[in-house]
């Protein structure tokens, strides 16, 4: 090896071990690689469900294995093409599309798997229709008529389709009024007279339950009983309303069926709107996702319950984590004497944050439901017993739970930003005359604030991303009320609550049908991946600036 | 804000002369309170969060030390005590199943009950079967809701006993019904008697005294099935086993099993032979004769019973030796046979007129004699109480739901006893070591928690779910580790750090998926890609270092007019073209590999190429969708970059003077980075995998959603596995609120904080250490 410049002598040996730097290069190239390919694979696949692809209409050839109920003819969405292997003597593989043929009423499923050798044609069809329905998915076939209370129109009738709009909107607004009555004005007189009864289990219970008190109930659950009735009738008639209208249509296979209007949610023609539609009809179905409640086992409809339970969640655990954190680490930091006991404390501290989530979990449900919310229950809740209150899991223990487990992130990342704030502000202070505590309060503490918000973000992003122990602390798959809402105390911290984690569990590995709940999953990981992305992110950016603006000390 | 508590006295100075005011020397009281109380409260509090997050494991161990405290009989505390029953000699006795109206039958045929649960009153129950006749042996095991006599009158009863229990003000009072159920003539004085039953069947045994010898006969008694009601029992088959009696050998005990399907005959010589029939068959087959007590000098055997579940038999030899039989089939038997599986400890030279009975909960029996009792478990072996009654007993009965003892002593009452021994299952062997389960061959490591049936035997051993964590655990590093540290040594001593910039930035965002998400992805999308394509990954496994290698080796041949245009540091850059290149060429690669290489015979004779049929024909081991090959795979992306971060960390915080020294010596920037900076890093390199191993160790979401969660214990790469983690989180839910279950899971998760914890110690340990160690170079 040539010890000068090797540019002096023009061919040098080579330097020794150049193949093994390539070689670690390569290893990084690998994991960004990986990193790359995942996202994209999220982020291809959880979009794509939203764009409004265009429907192809496929003839068979004969005796095909694919044609359904012995028709020539189908026509779906292609969402997949895929290799799949041969079980014959050649071996080898074939090209097989994935067709989303919709009609699950009709079919008795969703999508078909077509070998290319079977296609005998191809076309996508100008008037072929897909529409978004409240039960079975989406159907996809061509608008024969529309059988009103005043007369039918056909499809071939100038003004149908304008109709068909109006029709589907007035079945929308309907939809909503038959939610409104019967989520909320019947879900609170049954809630009112949940309360009555147990105000008179209770009373039985405490021994003062007398003969005027239990009439003077009776009075007030029969009128609320009357209430009831009112409501319930009302929401009957729209419910007969919503059924008045029949929208007619042909199968691609033939068919022709009859759906009522009602429970056609909206329509769109996939083959003849042009791309600003589409770009239109792609936002508004995000927004669907994000904003509506789910349907059909969570397979279709929005996720806003397990957004807004994810979020509700961190926000607890927000609350509870800040305090306990900061107070720990300007313990450990300003009043400990530092020492080797402090020292093990610090590192045992430290290694929380490696403890296994689902180690926190157990505890929770041993400590908080079990424990700390069954003595809550026989306190304070007799009467509901043997239901448990708070002797479940819920979004309290939950948070709870998570609070412990963030915990040292937050003690961790505060400590690094207290011991970041120089000895002489600290003096400088204290020469001034402040007591300990106003130079923690006004000097250091306002200092490390951003220490502390970076700790927060990061315990926040490792919380909305937790499912192990959420799933023997309370999450549900489906939970019929929000953890917040408008009836008195309006935060129910013994609910049960939707979060997005679990939803992907539940939705790609509880679900009956996998095959259709695959995009909710893909969407909703594209979901928890941009929040906590988002969130760590944050964290990182936050954390940059810091070390910039106070050279720390500590790797 | 920051102004306001200073504001007045600022006001005030300023008010005063410009002599300074003494009071501005002293703090307000205010500020005083404020500072006192502050410090006292963070003082308090932070200690007390420190001392919460240490709790939690004490918390957690709180859930487990119950498991493993022994049975506890408290015999100075009779919770229930009979009246004297009446004079005479009382053959068998029965209990309802919360022990409050147990019965008794005197020799004469007459029935009396103790009412325990209201003062133990004694009353005679109306009820006579015997017509005369006087009984002449008894059989009463627990569980039938049948006792069975036989008479010297040559006849054998049943005699059907139910309990109906009803409530009135939250009181609960139990009553009981006696009824004939099937009488049979066994043509002789009956000797001995037995009898179980299974759903529709019934079997009777009785041996009774004959003209020429002893008759064992067996009566099969069955309910057909009609549209109204149940129908009634008729004897449907009357079998002759006489044959297989010893000529003066007498008969000892007869057993029959609850499922209906066999007889067990003691001889009084210790001999044991084992009838068996099968399904609906009249026939009897004698299957084996073994003598349980051969090397004994007493080889007699002074009580026999079957265990719940009645699978395996309890042998007491007179002498107090203590051994169980279990039913099972090895390889070279055409049939399952008994085979010796337990052997207790010696009641202690002691048994004399032995006694026998069993739970009806789990596999506990109760053996003893004359004051000695001896409460013990078949599943650990373990003997979970002994002791001394102040009474010699006569019957013993174990409660119904394992709550309590119920004797008929010599004094003629009735003796209830509180058992309080909630997880008897469990001992230190049965969780750690090889236990020799019922119908298993051999001992062994096994997890299965819950089954089908009442008599199931829960197999509770944590080793097979430590191996799967372990199994786990090795293959996400095994993947994860060269990507992690050769890309933390590029990115620290090569990467430009332009690039740098970016790398870190993404990497810790890769830390931050959460694994919900990257199990899912490694169930739906990965696994089924993966399943076609074994044989591509192969070839890229091979490939790629390989090429890397060669680009290196050829590239560093070239002149430096090339190798400028590559400027040091951005070389990851250059090779990600060949890298994707190489990865399209091994995966389609991979299909010509396995039609060449990876060949089954297919239905015509010829071979075709199928990965997933050849490994499971060429190993021997099973090829499942949901492998450990994707659990290693998609762990990685949960390990890597926490490796990567550390351990980019620790390289980087190698002085510099180091590196330039080495440069400036002469050596290469590999040689610089190799040999002097990977030792000097060493520690934090260690201390880097420490965590990802922690981290890989308790795992939970991708584990539960990309394995089939089978516990079973093998290396197998293409198997799946359950770790501790996703045991939890699978059984956690459905197990009972402090039951055995629950706290072997709690159990569970001290192994999974211990482990991590200690781990995670050990490496922060190194780290402080190394820290020291730079402070000096």
């Amino acid at each position: 090896m040539s010890f000068f410049s090797p540019s002096s002598s023009g061919k040098v040996e080579p330097a020794s071990g150049e193949p093994m730097v390539w070689f670690s290069g390569m290893w990084l190239g690998i994991g960004l690689l990986m990193i790359v390919t995942l996202l994209g694979v999220i982020v291809k696949n959880g979009l794509t469900i939203f764009w409004p692809s265009r429907v192809v209409e496929v003839e068979l050839v004969e005796g095909s294995p694919a044609s359904i109920q012995g028709a020539k003819v189908l026509a779906g969405e292609v969402r997949k093409i895929q290799e799949k292997r041969i079980q014959s003597e050649t071996g080898g593989t074939a090209r097989e599309k994935q067709l989303f043929v919709g009609n699950r009423d009709a079919y008795g499923f969703g999508f078909r798997y077509l070998d290319e050798a079977d296609i005998a044609k191809l076309s996508e069809p100008e008037g072929i229709v897909v529409a978004e329905r409240v039960e079975y998915g989406d159907l996809i076939g061509y608008p024969v008529a529309l059988k009103l209370a005043d007369g039918e129109v056909r499809a071939d009738d100038p003004g149908f389709f304008d109709r068909l709009k109006k029709v589907v909107a007035a079945g929308n607004a309907r939809r909503h009024e038959i939610e409104s009555i019967e989520k909320v004005q019947i879900g609170r007189i049954n809630q009112r007279m949940g309360s009555l009864r147990l105000a008179e289990r209770k009373a039985e219970l405490e021994g003062r339950l007398t003969e005027d008190y239990r009439t003077g109930i009776a009075a007030d659950l029969a009128e609320l009983q009357r209430q009831y009735e009112i409501l319930a009738g009302k929401a009957a008639n729209l419910r007969a309303e919503q059924k008045s209208g029949l929208f007619v249509y042909r199968l691609p296979t033939g068919t022709e069926r009859e759906i009522p209007v009602g429970d056609l949610m909206q329509f769109y023609f996939p083959n003849q709107i042009g791309f600003f539609t589409r770009v239109g009809h792609f936002f508004s179905e995000v927004w669907h996702f994000l904003s509506r409640e789910p349907r059909e086992a969570n397979t279709e409809g929005g996720v806003f319950p397990a957004i807004f339970g994810t979020f509700v969640m961190t926000l607890l655990m927000s609350v509870a984590v800040v305090p306990f954190g900061v107070v720990a680490a300007i313990y450990l930091r300003e009043y400990s004497k530092q020492g080797p006991l402090v020292r093990a404390v610090r590192i045992a501290v430290n290694n929380l944050a490696g403890v296994p989530s689902i180690v926190f979990g157990v505890f929770g449900l041993g400590f908080f439901v079990y424990f700390v919310g069954g003595s809550i229950d026989s306190l304070f809740f007799p009467e509901r017993l043997p239901t448990p209150t708070y002797g479940t899991g819920g979004i309290l223990w939950a948070s709870l739970t998570l609070a412990l487990m963030t915990v040292p992130v937050v003690i961790v990342s505060t400590e690094e930003a207290l011991a970041a704030v120089t000895r002489g502000a600290r003096e400088a202070s204290l020469a001034a005359g402040a007591s300990k505590w106003q130079t923690i309060q006004r000097i250091v503490l306002p200092a490390s604030v951003p220490g502390i918000i970076t700790g927060l973000v990061l315990a926040m992003a490792r919380g909305a991303g937790e499912v192990a122990p959420l799933m023997l602390v309370g999450v549900v798959k489906l939970a019929p009320t929000l953890p917040l809402d408008t009836v008195a105390p309006f935060i129910h911290l013994e609910r049960k609550f939707m979060h997005l984690g679990f939803h992907i569990y539940d939705l790609g590995f509880q679900s009956p049908d996998s095959e259709a709940a695959k995009p909710m999953v893909f969407a909703t990981t594209l979901l928890l991946i941009g929040l906590v992305v988002t969130l760590n992110a944050a964290a990182i950016l936050l954390r940059e600036k810091l070390r910039r603006k106070y050279a720390s000390s500590a790797f | 804000m920051k102004q306001h508590p200073s504001r007045k006295e600022s006001a005030a100075s300023s008010v005063a002369s410009r002599v300074p005011d003494p009071r501005r020397f002293e703090a307000s009281k205010r500020v005083l309170l404020v500072d006192a109380f502050m410090n006292r409260f963070i003082k308090v509090g932070g200690i007390g969060v420190v001392v919460a997050v240490i709790g939690i494991f004490v918390f957690i161990v709180s859930q487990v030390v119950p498991m493993f405290q022994s049975a506890k009989v408290d015999l100075s505390d009779t919770i229930g005590l009979g009246e004297v029953l009446p004079e005479g000699d009382y053959v068998a006795i029965a209990a309802d199943e919360w022990g409050e109206r147990p019965l008794a039958l005197r020799a004469d045929g007459r029935f009396f009950t103790a009412d325990l649960g209201a003062g133990g009153k004694v009353t005679e129950i109306d009820f006579q079967f015997l017509d005369g006749d006087t009984i002449s042996t008894v059989s009463a095991m627990p569980g039938s809701g049948v006792i069975t006599v036989g008479t010297a009158g040559g006849k054998v009863h049943l005699v059907d006993y139910e309990y109906e229990a009803s409530f009135s003000g939250g009181k609960r009072s139990v009553a009981e019904t006696l009824a004939k159920g099937y009488t049979g003539d066994f043509g002789g004085p009956v000797k001995r008697v037995a009898f179980g039953q299974s759903g529709a069947a019934r079997l009777v045994a009785g041996l009774a005294a004959g003209a020429e010898g002893d008759l064992l006969t067996v009566n099969l008694i069955e309910r057909k099935r009609s549209l109204v009601g149940s129908g009634t029992w008729r004897e449907t088959a009357s079998i002759d086993l006489t044959k297989s009696l010893r000529p003066g050998v007498p008969v000892n005990s007869l057993l029959v099993s609850n499922r209906a399907d066999t007889l067990i005959v003691v001889f009084a010589n210790g001999e044991v032979d084992y009838h068996f029939r099968s399904g609906t068959s009249t026939e009897f087959e004698l299957r084996q004769t073994f003598r349980p007590f051969a090397e004994l000098t007493n080889p007699t055997i002074a009580s026999a019973g079957f265990l719940f579940g009645d699978v395996s038999l309890v042998f007491v030899s007179p002498t107090g030796e203590n051994l169980v039989y279990s039913l099972f089939r090895t390889e070279e038997e055409p049939v399952r046979i008994f085979h010796p599986t337990k052997d207790f400890a010696s009641l202690g030279g002691k048994a004399g007129a032995a006694y026998f009975t069993k739970s009806l909960r789990n596999k506990a029996f109760l053996i003893g004699s004359g004051k000695m009792v001896s409460l013990r478990h078949a599943t650990t072996e373990k003997v979970r109480w002994e002791g001394e009654l102040p009474f010699a007993v006569r019957h013993a009965l174990i409660g119904a739901k394992y709550d309590s003892l119920l004797f008929l002593g010599d004094d003629r009452r009735f003796h209830r006893f509180a058992l309080d021994d909630p997880h008897p299952e469990v001992s230190v062997r049965a969780l750690f070591g090889k236990v020799w389960y019922e119908g298993s061959p051999e001992p062994k490591y096994e997890w299965q928690s819950t089954g089908g049936s009442d008599d199931f035997e829960p197999k509770l051993s944590l080793i097979p779910l430590i191996f799967g964590t372990l199994k786990g655990t090795f293959y996400a590093l095994l993947f994860a580790m060269p990507i992690a540290l050769f890309g933390a040594i590029y990115t620290s001593e090569f990467l430009h750090p332009w690039n740098k910039v970016y790398v870190k930035p993404v990497m810790e965002i890769m830390a931050s998926l959460p694994s919900v998400v990257l199990g899912f992805l490694a169930a739906l999308w990965l696994a089924p890609i993966l399943e076609q394509r074994v044989p591509s990954i192969l070839c890229i496994v091979f490939l790629l270092p390989v090429a890397s290698f060669v680009i290196g080796w050829l590239w560093s041949r070239q002149p430096q007019s090339i190798r400028k245009h590559v400027p040091a540091g951005r070389e990851f850059l250059y090779f990600l073209p060949a890298l994707l290149g190489i990865l399209v060429a091994g995966w389609h690669l991979g299909p010509f590999l396995e039609k060449v290489v990876f060949t089954v015979p297919d239905a015509e004779g010829g071979r075709v190429g199928d990965f997933t049929r050849w490994w499971p024909a060429i190993t021997g081991t099973a090829y499942e969708q949901r492998n450990s090959l994707v659990v290693g795979f998609v762990m990685g992306f949960a390990v890597i970059p926490i490796i990567f971060t550390i351990a980019e960390d620790s390289l980087s915080n190698v002085p510099g003077s180091l590196r330039s020294g080495s440069l400036a010596l002469g050596a290469s920037r590999w040689q610089t980075a190799w040999r002097v900076v990977l030792p000097t890093a060493s520690a934090g390199i260690f201390s880097a995998l420490m965590i990802g191993l922690g981290r890989a160790v308790g795992e939970t979401m991708i584990v539960v959603m990309a394995t089939g969660n089978t516990p079973i214990m093998d290396w197998n790469i293409f198997s799946g596995m359950r770790t501790l983690s996703a045991n939890i989180a699978v059984e956690l839910p459905e197990a009972p609120h402090h039951g055995t279950l629950y706290r072997t899971l709690f159990l569970g998760a001290v192994a999974l904080f211990v482990m991590t914890f200690a781990v995670n110690t050990v490496a922060e340990v190194l780290r402080q250490h190394l820290r020291e160690r730079y402070k000096t170079v």
